[in-house]
């Protein structure tokens, strides 16, 4: 009996297997040492057949899809036939499998009487891998070479002895090689977990019926991926947005342009048209630009989908070499993550033309990483690395979220009072700013400002941060989210600093940085009165910013009934719309001076 | 001497259980719908009824222990006190905010919980506190009285009061609370560095938050409750269960309430742990699984296996304890459940690929599984254990529900068995592995995620349908023994008999272990120490019969995860300590199977204090036996798969198996149905649980 025909016993498996990867994911969790895994949750763990197609990836960060085969890849390439029972592998090349150099991957083949039935894989970012800035994720350097360390695919274990060489080639190079070291402990373990685990199902099924079944836990989300495409419209959909700048060449927009092409159970996410690669660190790899791909399919899929190759199958990602979508050699790619958030934002652009009413407008980007660095009185380094975003654009039936993070990653913000603990660097506030969300039938997500105070004598800030001039897109009438701003000292010189940045800070500056908004969805003129009023009396919203955008007017806390059809009237004349506009990129009439 | 009875009541949705033990050992019960109005009157309703049946008097009670769903309902249902909130400048919404993380992925659909005090009621007041506690803006006290009034204009029915780093120094949330008091003395004020002052301000502030947002609503049940008692003539004084398992006075539960949230489930793991003991198990896993979900906890040499926080409401929304952002996070210590959204009601599907589905939707009570001819249309899991022979297929709950067996074969048939080609026993089969490989998840998630073998616990099942999946799971875990109380349906308030009084107390304290001033370690254990004396005190136990046990929270430097270790007595020296640092490295090691080398530091995150009661009389009788009769039942064919088939199978009473008896066999009860596989023999033990190995 094949497996296809036991759905019993399949079901079973496929419960099994994907609880291997998420206890690998936990694993992770609870043994690391960095905020960027922990609270950024920015590692993966999976498991793929011996073949290296993924068969289960644990819950973690949606960014990392599609990344393990890619990495594997590599693996099989340069080691196939001569991998041992025993080896571990390790790289964090771009230019081979990886995908910007903190990301660090580990593999570790599973064995059962000589033959290798899979792999458990983990992919980690790690605080610091070296190179001309702390945290080695600089968004202006401009060829990998100042990136940090890079290692090709390379064996960490030979047969179970760890490779010491290398591991001493690593200390030299990075600036926390203990918390770099203690990250990577935490990546055997989830290996060590998976393989204990794996074990035990191999055990239980025999070798044969296991491989059997991991092909058929492909089939499977292939068949519901394909399933659930073929209930989407067939057709052809393009969008575009800009990237203001790289931080290189200032003021130069970069195009994101997709293409989707869906036809029945199969779709074609083509990124043809996409600007050439760049001078500053935000290329991408092909394999986080199908990330983003898949993430935004994913999501107007139905749940429930597992995460493997079968997804991969149904949905085929184009994008040509030499383009900021599939940077090559010697492109810079550590700020990359601002292009992968970006081209998600992108792709459900694309999305919401072809699903009118099931996909929401352009959230503040996902954007934004900011770090301080450097050495104390003591010569000892600190790092703080603080990726952060937080407003969602509109959906078709609600407004966007407040405080929630992109949906491209799944992170969570460092406390407060524990960066204070640990850091120098004080924070002076973290809460929403009013009047920044894109306006809407339903109203974008309200951003939020972080100000952060220096400590110590001297460091760097590096910032990355982007939807200074692009903004984040309304849909159907909704306006564009507010522009996103960095200040530096707010208090007192109060000086505007640009989109991507790196320079020394000193001890008592502050540094502040404050989200775009969140783009509306539909006609700002048809929200509902009442939830105008509740975002004035929350204070998120003024009662000048009501009535320019949302042609409301309040007096004594209450709403002016009448005043507000004038108004209101009198806003759609000046408008004059035939019907609204598919994407606002800028508001829809000349905004009051503040 | 006179016989005394002590009472347990557990409320939930739909019923309220009641149980009687006598001090000779006898049982009596009763299960009434719960009074969703005022949930006291079901309570002394049932109580009077009982003593009418049994001829108990009211003066015979001699306490009565309770757990209740009030408070995690009034949050769920948002119907708690309009709460005022009052944090520092700058960071007016992190309440709101929350740690940004969601709890689904691809979900674009996600809605926050919404806060439980909207933003304008969350004031700011300008005053600033650093990471060592030194005030480094001082508090105005002319503004900090104009939020406060402007609060009580608003009319809000409680205050929290959360500022940044309050844990290392509460001088300014203390000033605050002055202001309270003297304004508004009635007030229900909660303030952060008294409930939990502990580093991290989301969660402190929204544990600070929840414990105010309660307080009005658990004072007024706690006062109509009393008033009831007092009226029926009980006058034996009233415990409430805490999440975490331990019992505390009702003044106590109204003053932090927030430690009764969760106070349900924590009922069975309790009386698991009692039953443990006494029947020398060192390690069990427990298993409860009612209608809707499952829960799994771990006893281990003892012990209950407790976590540092949780979130209310979350449950079964998470796929994974990997997902947080759920529900509403509450930072104190309550029993570490993982839960899985799969129960007697989980609805069975076969998705768009031919694979099935197996919860966590659920057909719920109404309009409940296809069996109960109720209106129910979508298969269910209680529907696959009637086809499958295990459920009497006609009648439950001793016949106070009537079933359609052939009903349930017919939907069953055309939505679960045609589209995936297989006979109906054989897919009623598969959905009822289904189930139970979803609950192994769980029972995963509190022992190999923690690095605890399974196969060494013995697996203790009740909930109204634990024993009936427990012995199959049991299998696949390559577990050797299920464990089944007495009354396994009504486990959970039974289980409040054998809770002792309990009050846990933690702070921050920061420090490695090489360098910490001893002397200031030893000062702040005390001073936590004397804080846990003084409230067991008060709820009159003292001298040898209040005990005190410290633990710590410890991680590698650098770490963001920690591990708890106990501490011993006594002051501790730099010996002691060094201990400390070995056995959390043991600790490490388990849980994670690596440790770090030993020049690594390790950091004291926080420290921690229980003070527990100990009852002068509390030793509970060996045996306890049911008042309640049963008639026979004839055997019937159920079915254990493609390779055992069909099987005409007894069905037993539990008194039957006194006699040892192999498998399969069923043992129909009241208040649940406990399967013993092919493979597998049942007995009783003498305190009357079901014991089953292989």
């Amino acid at each position: 009996m094949t497996a296809s025909h036991d759905p019993i016993a399949f079901e079973l498996f496929r419960n099994a297997i994907f609880s291997i990867a998420d206890e690998m994911a936990l694993t992770v969790f609870r043994t690391t040492y960095s905020g960027v895994l922990k609270d950024n949750m920015d590692y993966s763990t999976a498991f793929a057949d011996a073949n290296g197609r993924l068969v289960a990836q644990g819950l973690t960060l949606p960014g990392h899809l599609g990344s393990i085969p890619t990495a594997l890849d590599s693996i099989m390439r340069h080691f196939g036939d001569a991998m041992n029972e025993g080896d571990i592998y390790v790289l964090n090349d771009p230019f081979d499998g990886g995908m910007h150099l903190p990301d660090i991957f580990v593999f570790k083949p599973l064995y059962h009487e000589g033959r290798r039935l899979a792999f458990a894989a983990t992919v980690c970012h790690h605080t610091d891998v070296g190179g001309r800035v702390a945290g080695s994720n600089a968004s202006d350097s401009t060829e990998i070479y100042a990136e940090g360390l890079r290692i090709p695919p390379l064996k960490l274990y030979d047969r179970g002895v760890r490779n010491e060489t290398l591991m001493s080639i690593i200390e030299r190079n990075v600036r926390l090689p203990v918390r770099l070291f203690g990250d990577l402990r935490a990546q055997l373990a989830a290996c060590h977990i998976a393989e204990a685990q794996f074990r035990e199902l191999v055990s239980r099924y025999g070798a044969a019926t296991v491989s059997t079944y991991m092909e058929e836990v492909i089939d499977y989300a292939e068949r519901l991926t394909r399933a659930a495409l073929a209930d989407l419209p067939d057709g052809e959909w393009s969008f575009e947005d800009w990237i203001d700048d790289d931080g290189v060449d200032v003021g130069k927009p970069i195009r994101l342009f997709v293409t989707l092409r869906k036809r029945g159970g199969h779709m074609v996410v083509d990124w043809t048209g996409t600007n050439p690669q760049v001078k500053g660190a935000i290329n991408n790899t092909l394999s986080f630009t199908k990330a983003a791909s898949y993430t935004a399919v994913r999501s107007v899929l139905p749940a429930g989908i597992p995460n493997n190759e079968g997804v991969f199958r149904a949905i085929e990602v184009i994008c040509p070499p030499g383009t900021v979508g599939n940077g090559v050699l010697p492109a810079a790619c550590a700020a990359r993550g601002l292009t992968g958030f970006r081209m998600t934002d992108c792709m459900f652009g694309a999305l919401a033309m072809m699903l009118p009413d099931r996909v929401f407008a352009a959230g503040d980007g996902g954007n934004t990483g900011i770090s301080i660095g450097g050495w104390d009185a003591a010569r000892q380094p600190f790092i703080y690395v603080d990726f952060t975003c937080g407003a969602w654009g509109a959906r078709p039936w609600a407004d966007g979220l407040d405080g929630n993070s992109h949906m491209f990653a799944n992170m969570a913000s460092h406390s407060v009072e524990v960066t204070e603990a640990e850091q120098p660097i004080q924070l002076l506030a973290y809460e929403f700013v009013p009047d920044k969300a894109g306006a809407g039938k339903f109203r974008g997500g309200v951003p939020f400002r972080r100000d952060y105070r220096f400590l110590e004598e001297e460091g760097t800030l590096q910032v990355r941060s982007d939807r200074r001039v692009h903004r984040p897109f309304g849909l159907y009438g909704g306006s564009p989210g507010a522009p996103s701003a960095n200040v530096l000292n707010p208090d007192t010189d109060n000086r505007p600093l640009p989109s991507k940045v790196t320079m020394t800070i000193r001890r008592g500056e502050v540094f502040r940085h404050v989200l775009a908004g969140g783009g509306g969805w539909g006609d700002p003129l048809e929200r509902d009165t009442a939830l105008v009023l509740r975002d004035v009396r929350n204070e998120l919203l003024s009662i000048a910013k009501a009535a320019a955008d949302y042609g409301v007017v309040i007096a004594d806390g209450r709403i002016d009934e009448a005043a507000t059809a004038r108004l209101r009237a009198e806003r759609r004349k000046q408008r004059g719309w035939q019907e609204p506009p598919k994407v606002l990129r800028d508001d829809p009439l000349p905004q009051a001076a503040e | 001497m006179a016989m005394t009875w002590r009472v347990g009541v557990d409320i939930g949705g739909t019923f309220t259980d009641i149980v009687m033990l006598g001090s000779d050992g006898t049982v009596h019960t009763k299960k009434i719908s719960s009074s969703v109005d005022d949930y006291a009157r079901a309570i002394v309703e049932g109580l009077t009824q009982l003593f009418a049946e049994t001829g108990i008097g009211a003066g015979d009670i001699e306490e009565i222990r309770h757990g209740t769903t009030v408070a995690s309902n009034a949050i769920l249902e948002h119907k708690g006190a309009r709460t005022g909130l009052i944090t520092t400048a700058g960071f007016r919404d992190v309440l709101e905010i929350r740690t940004l993380r969601m709890p689904r992925l691809y979900d674009m659909a996600w809605e926050k919980p919404p806060p439980l005090v909207e933003r304008r009621l969350r004031r700011v007041v300008d005053e600033r506190i650093d990471a060592r506690g030194q005030i480094e803006r001082a508090l105005d006290p002319a503004q900090a009285e104009a939020v406060v009034r402007a609060l009580i204009e608003e009319g809000v029915e409680a205050i929290a009061v959360c500022l940044l780093h309050s844990y290392a120094n509460p001088a300014h949330e203390q000033a605050i609370a002055g202001i309270v008091r003297r304004l508004a003395p009635d007030l229900p004020l909660s303030v952060s560095s008294e409930v939990q002052p502990e580093i991290k301000e989301y969660e402190r502030t929204s544990t600070t938050v929840i414990n105010a947002y309660v307080m009005p609503i658990v004072a007024r049940y706690l006062r109509a409750l009393r008033t009831g008692l007092d009226g029926a003539g009980v006058t034996a004084r009233l415990l409430l269960m805490q999440s975490n398992g331990g019992l505390m006075a009702s003044e106590a539960a109204a003053a932090k309430p927030m430690h009764i949230i969760e106070s349900g489930p924590a009922g069975g793991v309790i009386g698991a742990q009692a039953l443990a003991r006494a029947k020398d198990l060192a390690d069990v896993i427990t298993f409860d699984m009612g209608g809707t979900t499952a829960k799994a906890a771990t006893v281990e040499a003892g012990h209950v296996a407790r976590a540092a926080e949780y979130s209310v409401g979350a449950g079964i929304m998470v796929g994974s304890r990997l997902l947080t952002g759920a529900g509403y996070l509450l930072k104190v210590p309550a029993i570490d459940l993982a839960e899985v959204g799969a129960g007697g009601g989980s609805l069975v599907r076969v998705n768009a690929a031919g694979g099935v589905q197996v919860g966590p939707e659920s057909a719920g009570a109404v309009p409940g599984p296809v069996c109960y001819d109720q209106g129910g249309s979508e298969p269910t899991i209680t529907d696959a254990n009637v086809i499958l022979g295990y459920i009497n297929p006609h009648h439950l709950v001793g016949g106070a529900v009537t079933l359609n067996a052939a009903r349930a074969a017919e939907v069953f048939e055309q939505k679960v068995a045609q589209p995936l080609g297989l006979e109906l026993a054989r897919a009623a089969h598969g959905a009822h592995l289904i189930a139970a490989s979803n609950m192994i998840r769980a029972i995963r998630a509190v022992s190999t995620e923690r690095g605890r073998d399974p196969r060494r616990f013995a697996l203790f099942a009740f909930g109204g349908n634990g024993p009936l999946f427990a012995c199959g799971m049991a299998e696949s875990l390559g577990m050797r023994r299920v464990v089944v109380p007495p009354s396994p349906g009504l486990f959970s308030s039974f289980g409040l008999l054998y809770a002792d009084t309990e009050h846990h107390y933690a702070r921050s304290f920061r420090r490695l272990t090489r360098t910490v001033d001893l002397a200031e370690l030893n000062e702040a254990w005390n001073a936590l120490a004397e804080q846990a004396l003084g409230q067991l005190a008060a709820e009159g136990f003292s001298g040898s019969s209040a005990k005190v046990t410290r633990a710590a929270a410890l991680h590698y430097h650098g770490q963001s995860f920690d591990l708890t270790v106990p501490v011993p007595d006594g002051p501790l020296d730099a010996a002691a300590l060094r201990a400390v640092d070995e056995a959390f490295g043991v600790e490490h090691e388990r849980t994670y199977g690596h440790r770090a080398g030993t020049d690594e530091p390790v950091e004291l995150v926080s420290i921690q204090v229980v003070g527990r009661g100990l009852k002068a009389n509390g030793a509970l009788p060996e045996h306890t036996s049911p008042a309640r009769s049963e008639a026979t039942i004839p055997p019937r064919r159920a079915y254990f798969g493609p390779t055992a088939g069909w099987i005409e199978t007894p069905v037993l009473r539990r008194a039957d198996l006194a006699t040892q008896r192999v498998g399969p066999v069923i043992i129909e009860e009241y208040d649940a149905t406990c399967l013993v596989l092919p493979g597998w023999h049942a007995r009783l033990d003498d305190g009357g649980n079901i014991v089953i190995e292989r």
